[in-house]
Protein backbone atom coordinates (compact mmCIF):
# COMPACT_ATOMS: atom_id res chain seq x y z
CA UNK A 1 0.00 0.00 0.00
CA UNK A 2 1.43 3.33 -0.83
CA UNK A 3 2.02 6.22 1.35
CA UNK A 4 -0.74 8.28 -0.16
CA UNK A 5 -3.05 5.71 0.50
CA UNK A 6 -2.02 4.89 3.68
CA UNK A 7 -2.63 9.14 4.86
CA UNK A 8 -5.71 9.01 2.90
CA UNK A 9 -7.23 5.97 5.43
CA UNK A 10 -5.42 7.84 8.65
CA UNK A 11 -7.73 11.25 7.41
CA UNK A 12 -10.72 9.18 7.30
CA UNK A 13 -9.89 8.44 10.74
CA UNK A 14 -8.13 4.93 10.65
CA UNK A 15 -5.44 5.48 13.13
CA UNK A 16 -4.48 2.43 13.41
CA UNK A 17 -2.82 2.99 9.48
CA UNK A 18 -0.56 5.38 10.64
CA UNK A 19 1.46 2.53 12.03
CA UNK A 20 2.09 0.98 8.86
CA UNK A 21 3.54 4.31 8.11
CA UNK A 22 5.77 4.64 11.63
CA UNK A 23 7.28 0.75 10.60
CA UNK A 24 8.01 1.87 7.23
CA UNK A 25 9.85 5.50 8.30
CA UNK A 26 11.42 4.67 11.83
CA UNK A 27 14.72 3.19 10.81
CA UNK A 28 15.53 5.74 8.41
CA UNK A 29 14.27 8.55 10.73
CA UNK A 30 16.19 7.04 13.67
CA UNK A 31 19.69 6.45 11.79
CA UNK A 32 19.81 10.22 10.79
CA UNK A 33 18.75 11.42 14.26
CA UNK A 34 21.07 8.86 16.13
CA UNK A 35 23.51 10.22 13.92
CA UNK A 36 22.82 13.89 14.78
CA UNK A 37 22.63 13.76 18.10
CA UNK A 38 24.93 10.93 18.61
CA UNK A 39 22.57 9.55 21.52
CA UNK A 40 20.41 6.92 21.10
CA UNK A 41 17.62 7.96 24.00
CA UNK A 42 17.80 11.58 22.37
CA UNK A 43 17.03 10.43 18.89
CA UNK A 44 14.33 8.32 20.20
CA UNK A 45 12.68 10.94 21.74
CA UNK A 46 12.82 13.05 18.35
CA UNK A 47 11.57 10.05 16.55
CA UNK A 48 8.62 9.91 18.37
CA UNK A 49 7.98 13.20 18.29
CA UNK A 50 8.21 13.34 14.71
CA UNK A 51 5.51 10.78 14.26
CA UNK A 52 3.67 12.47 17.13
CA UNK A 53 3.42 16.08 15.77
CA UNK A 54 3.26 14.35 11.80
CA UNK A 55 0.07 12.92 12.90
CA UNK A 56 -1.40 15.77 14.26
CA UNK A 57 -1.04 18.55 10.85
CA UNK A 58 -1.39 15.32 8.81
CA UNK A 59 -4.21 17.67 7.18
CA UNK A 60 -1.40 19.71 5.95
CA UNK A 61 0.72 16.98 4.09
CA UNK A 62 0.64 16.66 0.22
CA UNK A 63 -0.40 12.77 0.15
CA UNK A 64 1.88 11.83 -2.18
CA UNK A 65 5.08 13.75 -0.44
CA UNK A 66 4.76 12.39 3.53
CA UNK A 67 7.99 10.75 3.12
CA UNK A 68 9.95 13.88 2.66
CA UNK A 69 7.10 16.00 4.83
CA UNK A 70 7.99 13.46 7.46
CA UNK A 71 11.87 14.29 7.03
CA UNK A 72 11.48 17.75 7.36
CA UNK A 73 9.93 17.72 10.90
CA UNK A 74 12.34 15.36 11.99
CA UNK A 75 15.05 17.80 10.77
CA UNK A 76 13.76 20.43 12.45
CA UNK A 77 13.60 18.25 16.02
CA UNK A 78 16.83 17.43 15.81
CA UNK A 79 17.83 21.44 15.45
CA UNK A 80 15.59 21.66 18.59
CA UNK A 81 17.38 19.10 20.45
CA UNK A 82 20.37 19.62 19.54
CA UNK A 83 20.12 23.22 20.58
CA UNK A 84 18.90 22.03 23.92
CA UNK A 85 21.81 19.06 24.25
CA UNK A 86 24.66 22.04 23.17
CA UNK A 87 22.99 23.82 26.19
CA UNK A 88 23.13 20.98 28.55
CA UNK A 89 26.47 20.16 27.64
CA UNK A 90 28.23 23.94 28.34
CA UNK A 91 26.76 23.63 31.81
CA UNK A 92 28.98 20.22 32.58
CA UNK A 93 32.06 21.31 30.40
CA UNK A 94 33.19 24.31 31.46
CA UNK A 95 37.12 24.38 29.71
CA UNK A 96 36.04 23.89 26.20
CA UNK A 97 39.58 24.81 25.40
CA UNK A 98 41.25 22.26 27.26
CA UNK A 99 38.83 19.84 25.74
CA UNK A 100 39.77 20.90 22.05
CA UNK A 101 43.26 20.63 22.67
CA UNK A 102 42.96 16.84 24.06
CA UNK A 103 44.70 14.83 21.53
CA UNK A 104 43.02 12.10 19.56
CA UNK A 105 45.21 9.55 21.32
CA UNK A 106 41.97 8.32 23.13
CA UNK A 107 40.33 7.34 19.49
CA UNK A 108 43.84 5.60 18.44
CA UNK A 109 42.59 3.06 21.08
CA UNK A 110 39.50 2.46 19.52
CA UNK A 111 39.72 -1.14 17.72
CA UNK A 112 36.02 -0.48 16.40
CA UNK A 113 35.91 1.28 13.16
CA UNK A 114 32.18 2.42 14.10
CA UNK A 115 32.99 3.69 16.92
CA UNK A 116 36.13 6.44 15.26
CA UNK A 117 33.54 7.54 12.76
CA UNK A 118 30.94 7.81 15.88
CA UNK A 119 33.82 10.57 17.62
CA UNK A 120 34.49 12.07 14.46
CA UNK A 121 30.96 12.94 13.51
CA UNK A 122 30.65 14.25 17.22
CA UNK A 123 33.42 16.44 16.97
CA UNK A 124 31.81 18.55 13.95
CA UNK A 125 29.90 21.75 14.23
CA UNK A 126 26.18 20.64 14.22
CA UNK A 127 25.60 22.94 10.90
CA UNK A 128 28.75 20.91 9.32
CA UNK A 129 27.11 17.46 10.58
CA UNK A 130 23.69 18.01 9.37
CA UNK A 131 24.86 19.17 5.68
CA UNK A 132 27.51 15.89 5.49
CA UNK A 133 24.62 13.69 6.80
CA UNK A 134 21.63 14.89 4.25
CA UNK A 135 24.38 15.06 1.59
CA UNK A 136 26.23 11.96 1.72
CA UNK A 137 24.02 9.51 3.66
CA UNK A 138 20.71 10.74 2.84
CA UNK A 139 21.60 11.23 -0.44
CA UNK A 140 19.74 14.33 -1.20
CA UNK A 141 20.10 17.38 -3.46
CA UNK A 142 21.08 20.70 -2.65
CA UNK A 143 17.99 21.93 -3.52
CA UNK A 144 16.39 19.53 -1.15
CA UNK A 145 18.48 20.04 1.76
CA UNK A 146 17.98 23.91 1.34
CA UNK A 147 14.69 23.10 1.60
CA UNK A 148 14.65 21.72 4.75
CA UNK A 149 17.36 23.52 6.41
CA UNK A 150 16.51 27.67 5.30
CA UNK A 151 20.28 27.59 3.94
CA UNK A 152 21.22 28.89 0.64
CA UNK A 153 22.74 26.21 -1.71
CA UNK A 154 26.02 27.46 -2.16
CA UNK A 155 26.38 27.79 1.66
CA UNK A 156 25.34 24.22 1.86
CA UNK A 157 28.04 23.33 -0.63
CA UNK A 158 30.23 24.91 1.49
CA UNK A 159 29.51 23.06 4.88
CA UNK A 160 29.75 20.42 3.45
CA UNK A 161 32.98 20.51 1.86
CA UNK A 162 33.92 21.91 5.10
CA UNK A 163 32.46 18.98 6.60
CA UNK A 164 34.57 16.54 4.55
CA UNK A 165 37.67 18.53 5.27
CA UNK A 166 37.65 18.41 8.78
CA UNK A 167 36.38 14.67 8.88
CA UNK A 168 39.47 13.49 6.35
CA UNK A 169 41.37 15.50 8.78
CA UNK A 170 40.63 13.77 12.21
CA UNK A 171 40.22 10.25 10.15
CA UNK A 172 43.41 10.89 8.98
CA UNK A 173 44.97 11.73 11.85
CA UNK A 174 43.86 8.60 13.97
CA UNK A 175 44.91 5.79 11.00
CA UNK A 176 48.08 7.43 11.20
CA UNK A 177 48.89 6.95 14.49
CA UNK B 1 31.39 10.84 -5.20
CA UNK B 2 34.43 11.36 -3.23
CA UNK B 3 37.95 12.18 -5.07
CA UNK B 4 39.87 9.61 -6.00
CA UNK B 5 42.07 9.87 -2.69
CA UNK B 6 39.06 9.99 -0.35
CA UNK B 7 38.88 6.38 0.84
CA UNK B 8 38.44 7.16 3.96
CA UNK B 9 35.34 9.35 3.56
CA UNK B 10 33.67 6.08 1.33
CA UNK B 11 34.36 4.21 4.38
CA UNK B 12 32.47 6.80 6.66
CA UNK B 13 29.77 7.14 4.26
CA UNK B 14 29.68 3.36 4.03
CA UNK B 15 29.46 3.18 8.13
CA UNK B 16 26.94 5.94 8.44
CA UNK B 17 24.48 4.61 5.88
CA UNK B 18 24.30 1.24 7.08
CA UNK B 19 20.67 0.24 8.37
CA UNK B 20 20.09 1.02 12.51
CA UNK B 21 17.85 -0.50 14.45
CA UNK B 22 15.53 1.11 16.75
CA UNK B 23 14.40 0.09 19.75
CA UNK B 24 11.28 -2.82 19.15
CA UNK B 25 8.82 -0.94 21.47
CA UNK B 26 8.90 2.40 19.71
CA UNK B 27 6.22 1.71 17.67
CA UNK B 28 4.36 0.90 20.32
CA UNK B 29 5.24 4.04 22.18
CA UNK B 30 4.44 6.22 19.18
CA UNK B 31 1.22 4.58 18.32
CA UNK B 32 0.34 5.11 22.34
CA UNK B 33 0.51 8.71 22.14
CA UNK B 34 -1.04 9.07 18.96
CA UNK B 35 -3.99 7.55 19.97
CA UNK B 36 -4.24 9.89 22.60
CA UNK B 37 -3.46 12.55 20.39
CA UNK B 38 -6.05 10.26 18.28
CA UNK B 39 -9.14 10.82 21.49
CA UNK B 40 -8.43 14.62 21.43
CA UNK B 41 -8.67 15.39 17.98
CA UNK B 42 -12.05 13.41 17.74
CA UNK B 43 -13.35 15.07 20.82
CA UNK B 44 -12.85 18.20 18.98
CA UNK B 45 -14.24 17.15 15.86
CA UNK B 46 -17.18 15.80 17.64
CA UNK B 47 -17.33 19.01 19.73
CA UNK B 48 -17.07 21.39 16.17
CA UNK B 49 -19.70 18.78 14.76
CA UNK B 50 -22.61 19.38 17.20
CA UNK B 51 -21.85 23.30 17.01
CA UNK B 52 -21.92 23.64 13.09
CA UNK B 53 -24.97 21.22 13.29
CA UNK B 54 -28.56 23.67 12.42
CA UNK B 55 -31.25 23.10 14.71
CA UNK B 56 -34.65 24.59 15.49
CA UNK B 57 -34.62 26.42 18.76
CA UNK B 58 -37.50 27.47 20.71
CA UNK B 59 -36.76 30.26 22.70
CA UNK B 60 -39.24 32.50 25.03
CA UNK B 61 -39.25 36.58 24.99
CA UNK B 62 -37.84 36.70 28.13
CA UNK B 63 -34.96 34.08 27.52
CA UNK B 64 -33.92 35.30 24.30
CA UNK B 65 -33.85 39.34 26.21
CA UNK B 66 -31.82 37.72 28.56
CA UNK B 67 -29.12 35.65 25.69
CA UNK B 68 -29.09 39.69 24.18
CA UNK B 69 -28.17 41.42 27.56
CA UNK B 70 -25.34 38.28 28.22
CA UNK B 71 -24.23 38.70 24.55
CA UNK B 72 -23.72 43.24 25.17
CA UNK B 73 -21.79 42.32 28.74
CA UNK B 74 -19.76 39.78 26.52
CA UNK B 75 -19.08 42.49 24.49
CA UNK B 76 -18.44 45.34 26.46
CA UNK B 77 -15.78 43.25 28.71
CA UNK B 78 -14.28 41.79 24.95
CA UNK B 79 -13.52 45.29 24.53
CA UNK B 80 -12.14 46.66 27.34
CA UNK B 81 -9.66 43.59 27.55
CA UNK B 82 -8.44 44.48 23.99
CA UNK B 83 -7.43 48.10 25.31
CA UNK B 84 -6.01 46.81 28.28
CA UNK B 85 -2.31 46.45 28.20
CA UNK B 86 -0.71 43.21 26.25
CA UNK B 87 0.92 41.94 29.14
CA UNK B 88 -1.08 39.37 31.24
CA UNK B 89 -1.90 40.51 34.65
CA UNK B 90 -1.14 37.88 37.15
CA UNK B 91 0.67 36.03 34.24
CA UNK B 92 4.45 36.34 33.02
CA UNK B 93 3.11 36.15 29.23
CA UNK B 94 2.92 38.86 26.93
CA UNK B 95 1.06 39.41 23.84
CA UNK B 96 3.61 40.30 20.57
CA UNK B 97 2.53 41.09 17.26
CA UNK B 98 5.06 39.91 14.80
CA UNK B 99 4.57 42.31 11.63
CA UNK B 100 6.52 41.33 8.01
CA UNK B 101 6.25 43.08 4.75
CA UNK B 102 6.34 40.03 2.11
CA UNK B 103 4.50 41.82 -0.89
CA UNK B 104 5.36 38.61 -3.23
CA UNK B 105 4.50 35.74 -0.34
CA UNK B 106 2.48 33.24 -1.03
CA UNK B 107 2.79 32.04 3.03
CA UNK B 108 4.49 33.18 6.17
CA UNK B 109 5.02 31.59 9.09
CA UNK B 110 6.97 32.68 12.60
CA UNK B 111 9.08 29.80 13.88
CA UNK B 112 11.28 29.74 16.80
CA UNK B 113 12.31 28.38 20.22
CA UNK B 114 8.83 29.25 21.63
CA UNK B 115 7.06 26.81 18.98
CA UNK B 116 10.09 24.00 18.56
CA UNK B 117 10.67 25.72 15.10
CA UNK B 118 7.52 23.97 13.81
CA UNK B 119 6.51 25.90 10.23
CA UNK B 120 2.50 24.88 10.45
CA UNK B 121 2.02 26.33 14.25
CA UNK B 122 2.56 30.07 14.07
CA UNK B 123 1.13 30.65 10.11
CA UNK B 124 0.69 34.20 9.47
CA UNK B 125 -1.76 36.38 8.05
CA UNK B 126 -1.86 38.72 5.43
CA UNK B 127 -3.98 41.77 7.11
CA UNK B 128 -4.35 44.24 4.22
CA UNK B 129 -3.02 45.15 0.85
CA UNK B 130 1.02 46.11 0.66
CA UNK B 131 1.84 42.13 1.62
CA UNK B 132 1.92 42.87 4.88
CA UNK B 133 2.19 39.90 7.19
CA UNK B 134 0.99 39.37 11.17
CA UNK B 135 0.50 37.41 13.76
CA UNK B 136 0.38 37.60 17.49
CA UNK B 137 0.59 35.18 19.80
CA UNK B 138 1.47 35.36 23.77
CA UNK B 139 5.29 34.92 25.02
CA UNK B 140 6.49 33.65 28.32
CA UNK B 141 9.11 36.33 29.65
CA UNK B 142 12.85 35.68 28.12
CA UNK B 143 14.77 35.53 25.33
CA UNK B 144 12.88 34.08 22.28
CA UNK B 145 14.25 33.36 18.95
CA UNK B 146 13.09 33.17 15.58
CA UNK B 147 12.82 33.83 12.07
CA UNK B 148 10.14 34.09 9.39
CA UNK B 149 9.75 31.08 7.00
CA UNK B 150 8.46 32.39 3.94
CA UNK B 151 6.67 30.48 0.95
CA UNK B 152 7.75 27.32 3.33
CA UNK B 153 11.28 27.43 2.06
CA UNK B 154 13.11 30.83 2.76
CA UNK B 155 14.23 31.85 6.37
CA UNK B 156 14.50 35.61 6.44
CA UNK B 157 15.52 37.21 9.80
CA UNK B 158 13.16 40.36 11.35
CA UNK B 159 15.04 43.48 9.63
CA UNK B 160 13.24 45.58 12.75
CA UNK B 161 14.96 43.17 15.47
CA UNK B 162 18.35 42.27 16.94
CA UNK B 163 20.19 39.49 14.96
CA UNK B 164 20.73 36.08 16.75
CA UNK B 165 23.67 33.81 16.43
CA UNK B 166 22.75 30.85 15.26
CA UNK B 167 24.30 27.35 15.52
CA UNK B 168 22.87 26.49 11.83
CA UNK B 169 23.93 29.66 10.37
CA UNK B 170 20.44 29.98 9.41
CA UNK B 171 19.26 34.09 10.17
CA UNK B 172 17.38 34.64 12.92
CA UNK B 173 16.05 37.22 15.64
CA UNK B 174 15.81 37.98 19.02
CA UNK B 175 12.60 39.16 20.97
CA UNK B 176 12.89 39.87 24.40
CA UNK B 177 9.66 39.48 26.40
CA UNK B 178 9.27 41.00 29.96
CA UNK B 179 12.21 42.55 32.31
Amino acid sequence: MSDAEIVRRVRAGDTAAFAVLVARYRDRLGRYAVHMLGDREDAEEVVQDAFVRAYRSLVRCEEDRFGPWLFGILVNRCRTAGRRATRRHRLFVRDDVSLARTPAVEATDRADWDETVRWALGRLAPVLREAFLLKHVEDMEYDEMARYTGAGVSALKMRVKRACERLRALLTEVERV
Amino acid sequence: MFERDDDVLERVVERLRAPIEMDPTLDARVMVRVARTSRGLDWLARGWEWLRRPRDLAITPLAAAGAVAVLAGLAVWLGSRAAAPATRPGTDTTVVQFILVAPSAASVSVVGDFNDWDATTTPMRPVRSGGIWSVTIPLPAGRHRYAFLVDGSRWLADPSAPRAPDDFGTPSSIVTVGG
